[in-house]
């Protein structure tokens, strides 16, 4: 018997809950990026129709606007100088003022002072505490948290972990990230609950905050670092606001999509027995929000762990340090021995947030029944418990006259590494037969892709640009999609950076397209088959947690230095999402309808031409999105090895602590995320 | 049932109630104007832009009796319960409980009223998953700001009372849905509200189970006398628990009476429509189906009473192998005889002073 | 769902700002804070004196840490920490106090102005002794077999030998990391070169490109400077520039001239220079030649071994060198 749920007429209802992409999360870790559900309406002709004309309004405004302005301004390509804001001389006498000001003026004195030395007293704090704790206490303590949340499997991998990132030389680099990742998840989760909480509350806190955070989501980290560098300073204080600012818009999102995903049912039962506003939020909306709510936290420490690592250019420390002064010295051993801690973090502390998630919900094992230890360590005397036994674990270490990782116990890493990546650029950057060497493939790719594309792109005009932006963002969504696309661009026109940005953008179309080609491929194949995707799996986390200043030097050594590198490791980067989305799509297939579709003697091919591909339509949206996000993120990162263009200018405005050119480079990136993250939004907005 | 005596104050006293959705300037235009009585919804709609979910409403709840308000989806029947304790506002119209006016209380007042005088069932249940259901019966309790102990000895007891002994500590999860539904019904009684409000509960439940939970409400019901209001689209339920039945279409109540009245005496032809298939001689009683006593009869044959249903009287007649009386208090009202009772059972239009004699 | 009574959160966040507000000040304690002198979090953790030293991202850089480092922890009993900072940054992370000394700076005249002479936060350490020095350089092969490369005049013959795929069809200039000082655009064009500058963006980037490049026996042109350990590996001649003359490179558009030799000079935050005891005076010493520096760099870069290691061999073989600084 089908229920109705309420006879309200439709449309009386507050918009539902999740509207828009549930998770576009950035995918800083393991098991993050997961297919939202993207709701393809079906299109009936009149739908068609109605379409069309919302396409074709907009579309005519746009050109009956932007015709007379490419009368009054031809040239062929490039932007207009006369539509151009120089903004290097104000935001140059601001940086300077800034400098000028910082010990003095009371903004900074009574406040960013005190946020500044908050950070560092909390850092200070937590580092401290880790270092007294020694080896032996944090190991203990993080096995025995682990072993209470989820079992001696996760127990056992958290104590390999922290042995092996003393094996590797690197404890007390190790510490000062994980004091730096305290301090900032800590922060920003903080933050992302309050701002989720007014979004989840309030449809109007919402509607101004969904777009800054939407925003937000899709930057890339280095464009965050420059403005912090401008207030603090380089050094922690920066390093730990950045990611602050980093991970916090994924725990508002996530906690606001919680909080208006409640349960509409439990809400108004919660009503009906006469609840007050604030009953209702603690003990309905916040506990049914928990699992969004730990996995908010999960991805703040995804991303925090991400941006730390980066922040190491705005002098972090800790890891991410060592992989950057590794980086200088092209030690890609060395280089590995700081990031394989950042990875081992990253897969610890993730599995335990997700074990603290799978508990929540499950039915509670009644005590009788738990293993005796088990019953010994629960309750709240078990967490005492826990914490004594991490103490007393410390203290022993201690009196072993061993808190600090004991300097023998290393092993060397760097010298096997290298060696293999000698061997493998000695072999295969030119000279191969057949196929050629890696320095051909990066010749042909930029000689026949990159080239022509950013030629192209340079020499069309720029109001064909703008129109081709317009109707792109009709085709993806609304006028609205399509208006914010073509001010995105406008913007980058406006701030004078024109040629740069279509060099990036012809770089990121490039790289977005080989990594789709790849991907799809192989998720088509871990789709057929589990046991290639379980291979996959471990390969596809490694990627996405490694910071990418590690493969950065072998990727040099095997494409030289250019915008081909720049691309191949934007590739590696995001390619792990896109198969990861592809492949949970293509599962996801109604099952009834392949049966059905395989009754009546499909093949494979046409199976997954007629069948999967079309409806996993939503998921391979998302997963074009995704890869076009994440490229953009690693193709900036690429200014580092010769990939020019935004990318170059960021880095030049870090290193010479040139604002002019790093912010206006920065805001650049900023529009262009926008305007690639909205024409490849694949759900609509309506 | 209970029969009730109509001189008590109702609990629920309504009039001319509306509901209308849509933007709030226009909404609240639509009551009373010419739009509103004269217009089909989809023409309100396209007219305003409004949707009327309730439309001049006007009923009384009797104090003890079991109200059900029956429809199809989209008559606004959900829309009317939930007016009743305000979770939706109504948009005009008066509407008072126990002679007080609900539409004035301020929140301090309605919340009183939430969670001392009216409590609800849902059917989806609203559980909260997270928590053990001996916690989730107390949860009104828990609002209330009863201590810890005493809640939990109430919710105890509650749960005994509805059977679920045993299961206090699982959570919602775990339970079948007539075990939730359970829960939420004692949840509901916790409170000890003076009227309970049934909002299609038992229609997500499998057929077996909804007959069991029916017959669990119709025990309470009869345990403890308490008024219930009963949103419901089965007809079959209706009939089964109503004591009064008000029938809704389009937000109007096309409607009400007693479960005979409705299916003896069809209003127009959306209800006759509506009862068609209802087997009449489980539902009508003999004073649907008797005719006065010709001379002589009045002495003779079975006595019935008259609420006895024409289902019963056929089985008495048949045996008897003549007409039988209908007797209120020693007095003859009529007889019945078996071609008076095969017209209830043909859907026949009733016969009473035709005064047939086969 | 559906409710009949506004809400409101605004209310309930003031307060929640507010408690946060003032916890924040009740943390850091009321009145002013100067972040200016605030030092690293990581800095005398344990109890232990901690000198933060600053490295730049070149392997000469890290060889002056690496030896200073080593003696400041063998020999003093400091703990040193190292940030890896660029140039610019690093003058104001030095003002900061957040980084004690930079041991290698090879001149910001405008950094110089604002920290030494106008804020007075930082104090000139005196010269590393080593000299800098900023060029173009080819392979020495390809000098040998062409002579006349050498001259800036004669390098528009070699551009099509010199094209690469990023060239846009003209030679290839290799620049490096984009923190490091550079005219080498300007040149470009005030010389009328048929040169396309290609920035590695990083000097890792551009060091493996540069050794790829002699692996294949391709000739290049590249931005580089002394002194370097990479000269040991892959020889490079240096190209003439019209030569440096006072004043020659003022204005940033117009410059046609070569790089100067810039002695490399040491800083130190100002208040470390005071009381920064027996560190600072150490620091204030410390001073060796090109090979000495080179030797360190080589035994890092290309011998891979850690900067600790390289530092304690070369202590434990140049104790002359060292043990005046001490005193």
């Amino acid at each position: 018997m089908t229920a109705t749920r309420t006879h309200t007429p439709p449309g009386t209802r507050p918009a539902g809950p999740a509207r828009g992409r549930q998770s576009v999360d950035r995918p800083a870790g393991p098991r993050t990026a997961h297919t939202a559900a993207a709701q393809d309406r079906p299109r009936r002709p009149l739908a068609a129709l109605a379409a069309r004309r919302a396409f074709l309004v907009p579309m005519g405004v746009a050109v009956a606007l932007l015709i007379p302005l490419a009368v009054v301004f031809p040239g062929a390509g490039s932007w207009p100088a006369a539509l151009t804001a120089d903004l290097s001389g104000p935001l140059g006498r601001a940086g300077d003022w800034i400098i000028d000001h910082r010990d003095s003026h009371p903004l900074f004195l009574y406040f960013f002072g005190h946020i500044s030395n908050a950070v560092v007293v909390s850092v200070r704090a937590v580092y401290v505490l880790l270092l007294a704790a020694g080896w032996t206490g944090v190991t203990a303590l993080a096995a025995l948290v682990a072993w209470r949340l989820a079992g001696i499997r996760l127990a056992l991998t958290c104590a390999a972990a922290f042995v092996a990132c003393g094996l590797l030389g690197m404890w007390v680099p190790t510490m000062q990230t994980l004091a730096l990742m305290a301090v900032a998840v800590a922060a920003s989760v903080v933050l992302g609950a309050l701002l989720g909480l007014a979004a989840g509350l309030s449809p109007r806190a919402d509607r101004v905050l969904r777009p800054v955070l939407d925003t937000m989501q899709i930057l890339p980290a280095f464009a965050y670092l420059l403005p912090m560098v401008l207030v603090f300073g380089i050094g922690v204080p920066a390093a730990v606001l950045a990611t602050v600012v980093y991970a916090a818009p994924p725990m508002a999102r996530l906690t606001a999509l919680g909080l208006r995903g409640a349960d509409a049912g439990v809400m108004e039962a919660a009503a009906s027995l006469g609840a007050t506003g604030r009953q209702r939020l603690l003990t309905a909306r916040l506990p049914l929000a928990r699992r969004q709510l730990l996995l908010g936290v999960n991805q703040a420490i995804m991303t925090g762990l991400s941006m730390a690592v980066i922040a190491s250019v705005i002098g972090a420390g800790g890891l991410g340090d060592r992989v950057y002064q590794a980086l200088a010295s092209v030690d890609v051993g060395a280089a590995l021995a700081a990031g394989i801690p950042i990875v081992l973090l990253a897969v610890v502390l993730d599995r335990t947030a997700d074990a603290a998630g799978r508990r929540i919900g499950a039915t509670p094992v009644p005590a009788r029944e738990q293993h005796l230890l088990r019953r010994v360590f629960c309750g709240w005397y078990g967490r005492l418990l826990t914490f004594l036994v991490a103490v007393a674990a410390a203290v022993a270490g201690r009196v072993a006259g061993s808190s600090l990782w004991p300097g023998s116990w290393t092993v060397p890493l760097a010298d096997p590494v290298n060696s293999a990546v000698a061997w493998m650029t000695g072999h295969l950057y030119s000279g191969v037969p057949v196929v050629g060497g890696t320095a051909d493939w990066a010749a042909r790719f930029t000689g026949w892709i990159l080239d022509p594309l950013r030629s192209g792109l340079q020499a069309a005009p720029w109001w064909l640009l703008l129109l081709l932006a317009c109707a792109l963002g009709l085709l993806a969504g609304t006028w609205r999609t399509a208006l914010t696309a073509v001010l995105a661009l406008g913007a980058i026109g406006a701030l004078g950076v024109w040629e740069a940005s279509l060099d990036t953008l012809s770089q990121v179309l490039a790289a977005v397209a080989v990594t789709l080609v790849l991907g799809f491929a192989i998720a088509v194949g871990a789709a057929r088959s589990a046991r290639a995707e379980r291979l996959l799996r471990p390969v596809l986390d490694v990627c996405q947690t490694l910071p990418q200043f590690v493969y950065l030097i072998p990727v040099v050594a095997l494409f030289g230095v250019g915008r081909a590198p720049a691309a191949a490791a934007a590739v590696v980067y995001a390619l792990p999402a896109v198969v990861r989305i592809t492949t949970q799509g293509l599962r996801e297939v109604d099952p009834a309808v392949v049966e059905s579709v395989r009754s009546l003697g499909a093949s494979r091919s046409q199976l997954l031409r007629q069948v999967q591909l079309p409806l996993a339509r939503p998921a391979l949206l998302l997963a074009v999105n995704q890869a076009v996000v994440l490229v953009l993120a690693v193709v900036i990162i690429g200014g580092l090895v010769g990939g020019g263009a935004l990318g170059y200018d960021v880095v030049l405005g870090l290193a010479q602590g040139d604002l002019a050119t790093g912010l206006v480079a920065g805001a650049a990136i900023v529009c262009l995320g926008l305007l690639l993250d909205r024409v490849t939004q694949p759900a609509k907005e309506d | 049932m209970n029969t009730t005596t109509p001189a008590e104050a109702p609990v629920f006293a309504v009039d001319g109630l509306w509901k209308v959705f849509g933007p709030e300037k226009a909404a609240a235009r639509v009551p009373g104007s010419a739009d509103a009585t004269g217009l089909s919804a989809t023409e309100l709609r396209e007219r305003t832009g409004c949707t009327a979910a309730v439309r001049d409403v006007t009923f009384d709840v009797r104090k003890g009796e079991v109200f059900v308000v029956m429809g199809l989806s989209g008559s606004g029947k959900s829309t009317l319960v939930r007016c009743l304790t305000r979770l939706i506002e109504p948009t005009a119209g008066s509407l008072s409980i126990d002679g007080e006016d609900v539409l004035a209380m301020d929140a301090g007042r309605l919340r009183a009223l939430r969670r001392h005088r009216a409590a609800m069932v849902f059917q989806h249940f609203g559980l909260l998953p997270h928590r053990t259901v001996l916690d989730n019966v107390a949860y009104g309790l828990e609002i209330q700001g009863v201590g810890r102990g005493d809640r939990r000895d109430r919710a105890a007891e509650l749960v005994a009372k509805v059977g679920l002994e045993g299961l206090e500590e699982r959570r919602p999860g775990q339970l079948s849905g007539g075990q939730q539904q359970r829960v939420g019904l004692a949840r509901a009684l916790a409170a000890d509200p003076e009227v309970l409000l049934f909002d299609e509960p038992f229609s997500a439940l499998d057929p077996l189970i909804r007959r069991e939970m029916q017959e669990e409400v119709a025990r309470l019901h009869h345990e403890e006398g308490r008024t219930m209001v009963f949103i419901t689209h089965d007809l079959a339920e209706a009939l089964r628990l109503g004591d009064r039945i008000a029938l809704m279409r389009d937000g109007r109540i096309v409607q009400l009476g007693t479960p005979e009245e409705i299916v003896g005496s069809p209003a127009d032809d959306y209800v006759r429509d509506f009862v068609r298939d209802v087997p009449r001689e489980q539902v009508l009683t003999v004073r649907t189906a008797m005719r006065p006593a010709a001379a002589g009869e009045a002495e003779r044959g079975p006595a019935l009473a008259p609420a006895t249903t024409v289902v019963e009287a056929i089985e008495a007649v048949a045996r008897s192998g003549g007409p039988a009386r209908v007797v209120d208090h020693g007095r003859c009202l009529g007889v019945v005889d078996d071609a008076g009772l095969l017209a209830v059972v043909a859907g026949l239009p009733a016969t009473p002073g035709r005064g047939v004699a086969a | 769902m559906r409710d009949a009574h506004p809400r409101r959160p605004l209310g309930r966040h003031g307060a929640t700002l507010l408690a946060a507000t003032t916890a924040l000040a009740a943390l850091t304690g009321c009145g002013a804070a100067d972040m200016t002198r605030q030092s690293s979090p990581y800095a005398a953790a344990q109890g232990a004196k901690t000198v933060t030293l600053s490295v730049q991202s070149w392997v000469g850089a890290q060889a002056n840490t690496a030896v200073a480092s080593y003696l400041l922890e063998h020999e003093l009993g400091y703990r040193v920490d190292t940030v890896q900072v660029d140039e610019v940054p690093a003058w104001d992370a030095l003002s900061q106090g957040r980084v004690d000394a930079i041991l290698e700076d090879w001149g910001h005249p405008e950094q110089e102005e604002r920290y030494v002479r106008g804020k007075k936060t930082i104090t000139p350490g005196g010269e590393l002794g080593v000299t800098g020095h900023i060029g173009w350089f080819v392979p020495t092969w390809f000098a040998e077999e062409h002579p006349d490369v050498t001259d800036w005049k004669n390098l528009d013959k070699y551009a099509d030998l010199l094209r690469t795929p990023e060239s846009r069809g003209k030679g290839q200039l290799m620049d490096g990391s984009p923190s490091y000082v550079t005219n080498d655009k300007a040149l470009v064009k005030n010389l009328g070169l048929d040169l396309e500058v290609v920035f590695a963006g990083s000097e890792a980037a551009q060091i493996t490109q540069i050794k790829q490049f002699a692996k294949e026996h391709k000739p290049f042109l590249t931005y580089w400077y002394e002194p370097q350990w990479l000269f040991q590996r892959v020889p490079m001649t240096e190209v003439k520039l019209p030569e440096y003359t006072e004043g020659c490179a003022d204005d940033p558009q117009k410059v046609a001239c070569a790089y100067p030799h810039t002695p490399l000079r040491k800083y130190l935050n100002t208040r470390f220079a005071e009381s920064g005891g027996k560190a600072a005076g150490f620091l204030k010493k410390f001073h060796w030649t090109k090979e000495q520096q080179n030797e360190v760099s080589l035994m890092i870069a290309e011998e891979k071994l850690s900067p600790q290691q390289a530092a304690k061999k070369w202590v434990e073989r140049n104790e002359n060198v060292w043990k005046p600084w001490l005193t």
